[in-house]
């Protein structure tokens, strides 16, 4: 390691060998590190003919390209805050090794410094690796200035890193402890998802499906529009400007330092009032106690209802995924009842595709993510009951979310509506039982990782079982007979999937 | 009257065999401590026997049941209540035990005695409504305990059961056991804790490597030692080698 140890530099070597470590670490991340550098090798790879075609390019500074950059800038630093609050606000709780350093004679401000520091660094990493398969034959290929993207990108990261300290902080002195958490995961996830909601605000209300990058070049084009010359600075530090590339260095470390250094006490202080704080101590339970029911199938279901009820945090991650449902059903709402036919098959489509990937995040959470699998496995309950308790409980609040637009739609445009009914329905159903056959068990807190940690195989048929039952509510909504060939497959494959349930616990078993 | 357990040649292989050909018998009304090193089998016999971990072969009878023919009849009869307490935290303890009642098809009008009077005798009465996230240990494990006799299992099985807990707990945990015994159930536990087994245990079980060492009660344990006035850890460490590698 390097550094003194207890300097700034040695803690921030201790972060950076965790996070490489749970990179690559174990056989899985072996997988991972070759998947990605397969994945880089052949993005870099695709990624020369556009470097090629752009050698002798010069970017104009003229704006269209200024817009550009700088909702390109915002749009990465939003997601980045999203990011480095969620990581602030589960620092202030799950807190993991904080105990450790913080019972060290180390400074607070110097451990809570290096944490949120490393926060930036993950931010960084995940947009550095997104770009790098263009920026780097770009470099090789004449553009080695446009590498200024990348301390940019840093100083984006920087930036959030302090902005989402300093969010996490206001809403813990705004609403305390106990609310702090969820609040700030649900704002995460909408700050995550704002620009998409944004691009798509036409979509939703007006009479134009326009994307964001679409409505910048209409703006672009107004001859009215005047922007300052600090505009135009994203840009030039991201073409190489060595003046504007060095202020926005200045002003994201500034930013971070300061804000660190501001609020790092008080984030530990926060942080230890927030241990048990959020745990509902004196929390009492709303719903009828003491409602026995004397069967397995109802008193999974429940059970199953109050843990998803009661986990805000586990939803608002779920939630960041049915926003992403809104446009398509609003734009399905809209043309249902304006009867613009041409749009209504591939709305259904979309509807049925995203009810199969949300219907797989809620039917993980009921079936694989049990927290006490020991007390079902010793119990003489049959397990086909509480795997359908548990699958009922899951797809209950998607039917709940798409019950009213699809009974719109129903209304307004009967084939339409019916035939996105019956596949968001198909989609959803077989999603949770392709998850009920291979459950992946894991702790509610690792919903998000699971997907980096589940198998490949059933990601991808989640997908495809997803995809061709879209296609065949589009082909069905079209009036096409060909809506048999997709229905078909879709059918051939959960057969082909299909396990057993002596199958299913003997994978469980081989798991323990 | 068959005997509570009877496992006969218990074989579980991982990488090398963990349990070993074991046979075992504990009869019906007694509260049977099974003792061993880390590592000896205990745990892992403990979780076939509940019905958790398929054995490589050999069988086991829970009251005259085959257990690996028949699970759903011979889980009928038992419960398990290993050492980190299965519950969950956002539910409170009463719900807790609505839904172990529900898994074990208890009369819904007994179910809700049985919750009301095991939460009483067990202090959490005034807690029954608050959710289990915010329990210290000793809470929790009362909580699982409370879960575990919900269904009146005619044996139960408690691995490490008085593990993290003070010494209040601790003296209730055992003061119901002895109670249970007392009414009838059968009771195996393992412990680290050889005062505890030395204490309740009317026969004690040692396993080592996976293999019954020894058993008896404590008189005839200590006779086989050959410490005739030693305590259950003489015998313990005597018995199994252990006490060998101690520095004296």
């Amino acid at each position: 390691m390097i550094g003194r140890p207890g300097s700034t530099i040695w803690l921030l070597g201790h972060e950076i060998r965790l996070s490489w470590r749970g990179l690559i670490g174990g056989r899985r991340g072996r997988v991972r590190l070759i998947v990605l550098g397969v994945l880089g090798v052949a993005f870099a790879i695709a990624g020369v003919p556009i470097a090629l075609a752009l050698r002798g390019f010069s970017m104009p500074i003229d704006t269209l390209s200024v817009l550009a950059a700088d909702v390109g800038c915002v749009v990465i630093f939003t997601l980045m805050v999203s990011q480095t609050l969620a990581g602030a606000a589960d620092a202030l709780y799950a807190r993991g090794d904080l105990d450790l350093l913080f019972s060290s004679p180390l400074a607070p401000r110097k451990t809570l410094t290096v944490r949120f520091a490393a926060l930036a660094g993950s931010a960084f990493t995940a947009f550095a690796l997104l770009a790098s398969p263009l920026m780097i034959p770009l470099a090789v290929f004449g553009h080695w200035r446009w590498l200024a993207l990348y301390p940019v990108l840093g100083a984006l990261a920087l930036a959030a890193s302090g902005t989402g300290l300093a969010l996490a902080v206001g809403l813990f002195a705004l609403i305390g402890p106990r609310r702090t958490r969820a609040v700030a995961q649900i704002l995460a996830a909408i700050i995550g998802a704002a620009f998409f909601l944004t691009s798509q605000i036409r979509t939703i209300f007006g009479e134009r499906a326009e994307s964001l990058w679409t409505q910048v070049a209409d703006a672009a084009g107004d001859p009215r529009l005047r922007l300052p010359p600090l505009a135009a600075w994203p840009l030039r530090a991201v073409t190489g400007d060595p003046l504007p590339l060095a202020a926005m260095l200045i002003v994201g470390v500034s930013l971070f330092v300061g804000v660190t250094a501001w609020l790092s006490r008080r984030f530990a202080a926060d942080a230890a009032s927030a241990q048990g704080a959020d745990t509902g101590r004196r929390r009492v339970a709303r719903g009828v106690a003491g409602a026995f029911t004397g069967g397995v199938f109802a008193s999974t279901l429940i059970k199953e209802f109050r843990l998803l009820a009661r986990d805000i945090a586990l939803l608002a991650q779920v939630l960041l995924r049915v926003l992403y449902l809104l446009p398509v059903t609003f734009l399905l709402l809209r043309n249902a009842t304006g009867h613009q036919s041409w749009a209504l098959p591939g709305g259904a489509a979309a509807i049925t595709f995203m009810a199969g990937q949300v219907a797989s995040s809620l039917t993980w959470i009921t079936v694989s993510a049990e927290e006490a699998p020991e007390l079902l496995q010793c119990a003489p309950a049959a397990s086909a009951t509480v795997r359908n308790a548990k699958l009922l409980a899951g797809l209950t609040p998607l039917a709940l979310l798409l019950a009213i637009p699809l009974g719109v739609i129903v209304v307004a445009a009967p084939l339409t509506g019916i035939a996105a009914t019956a596949g968001a329905t198909a989609a959803a159903i077989s999603a949770g039982l392709i998850n009920a056959w291979y459950p992946t068990p894991g702790k509610r807190s690792d919903f998000l990782r699971r997907r980096r940690s589940g198998s490949l195989l059933m990601g991808l048929a989640l997908f495809f079982v997803s995809l061709l039952i879209a296609a065949t509510t589009a082909l069905v909504a079209v009036g096409l007979p060909w809506a048999l060939i997709p229905a078909v497959l879709a059918g051939a494959a959960l057969l082909a999937l299909r396990r057993s349930p002596a199958r299913i616990a003997e994978a469980l078993a081989a798991n323990t | 009257m068959y005997d509570a357990l009877v496992v006969e040649d218990l074989t579980k292989v991982f990488a090398k065999p963990a349990v070993d050909h074991l046979n075992l018998t504990v009869r019906a009304g007694e509260l049977y401590a099974l003792l061993g090193p880390n590592g000896a089998g205990k745990t892992t016999t403990l979780r076939m026997v509940a019905g958790l971990l398929k054995p490589t072969s050999g069988s086991i009878r829970v009251f005259g049941v085959d257990a690996l023919a028949d699970p759903s009849a011979a889980k009928q009869m038992i419960a398990w209540a290993p050492d980190e307490p299965m519950l969950y935290d956002k539910l409170t303890p009463m719900e807790y035990l609505e839904f172990v009642s529900g898994l074990w098809g208890v009369d819904p009008n007994d179910g809700r005695a049985r919750a009301e009077s095991l939460l009483r005798l067990l202090g959490l009465w005034d807690q029954r409504d608050q959710r289990c996230e915010a329990f210290s240990r000793g809470m929790k494990q009362k909580a699982a305990l409370a879960g575990a006799l919900i269904h009146e299992p005619r044996m139960l099985i408690l691995d490490e059961p008085l593990t993290g807990l003070d010494a209040a707990v601790s003296r209730q945990v055992k003061d119901l056991l002895q109670e249970r015994v007392k009414g009838g159930a059968t009771v195996i536990l393992t412990t680290h804790i050889l005062e505890v087994a030395e204490r309740m245990a009317d026969r004690i079980g040692i396993i080592q490597a996976g293999r019954l060492l020894a058993e008896g009660t404590l008189t005839e344990l200590r006779e086989r030692a050959g410490e005739r006035e030693g305590t259950l850890e003489d015998v313990f460490l005597e018995l199994t080698g252990e006490g060998e590698a101690a520095p004296t």
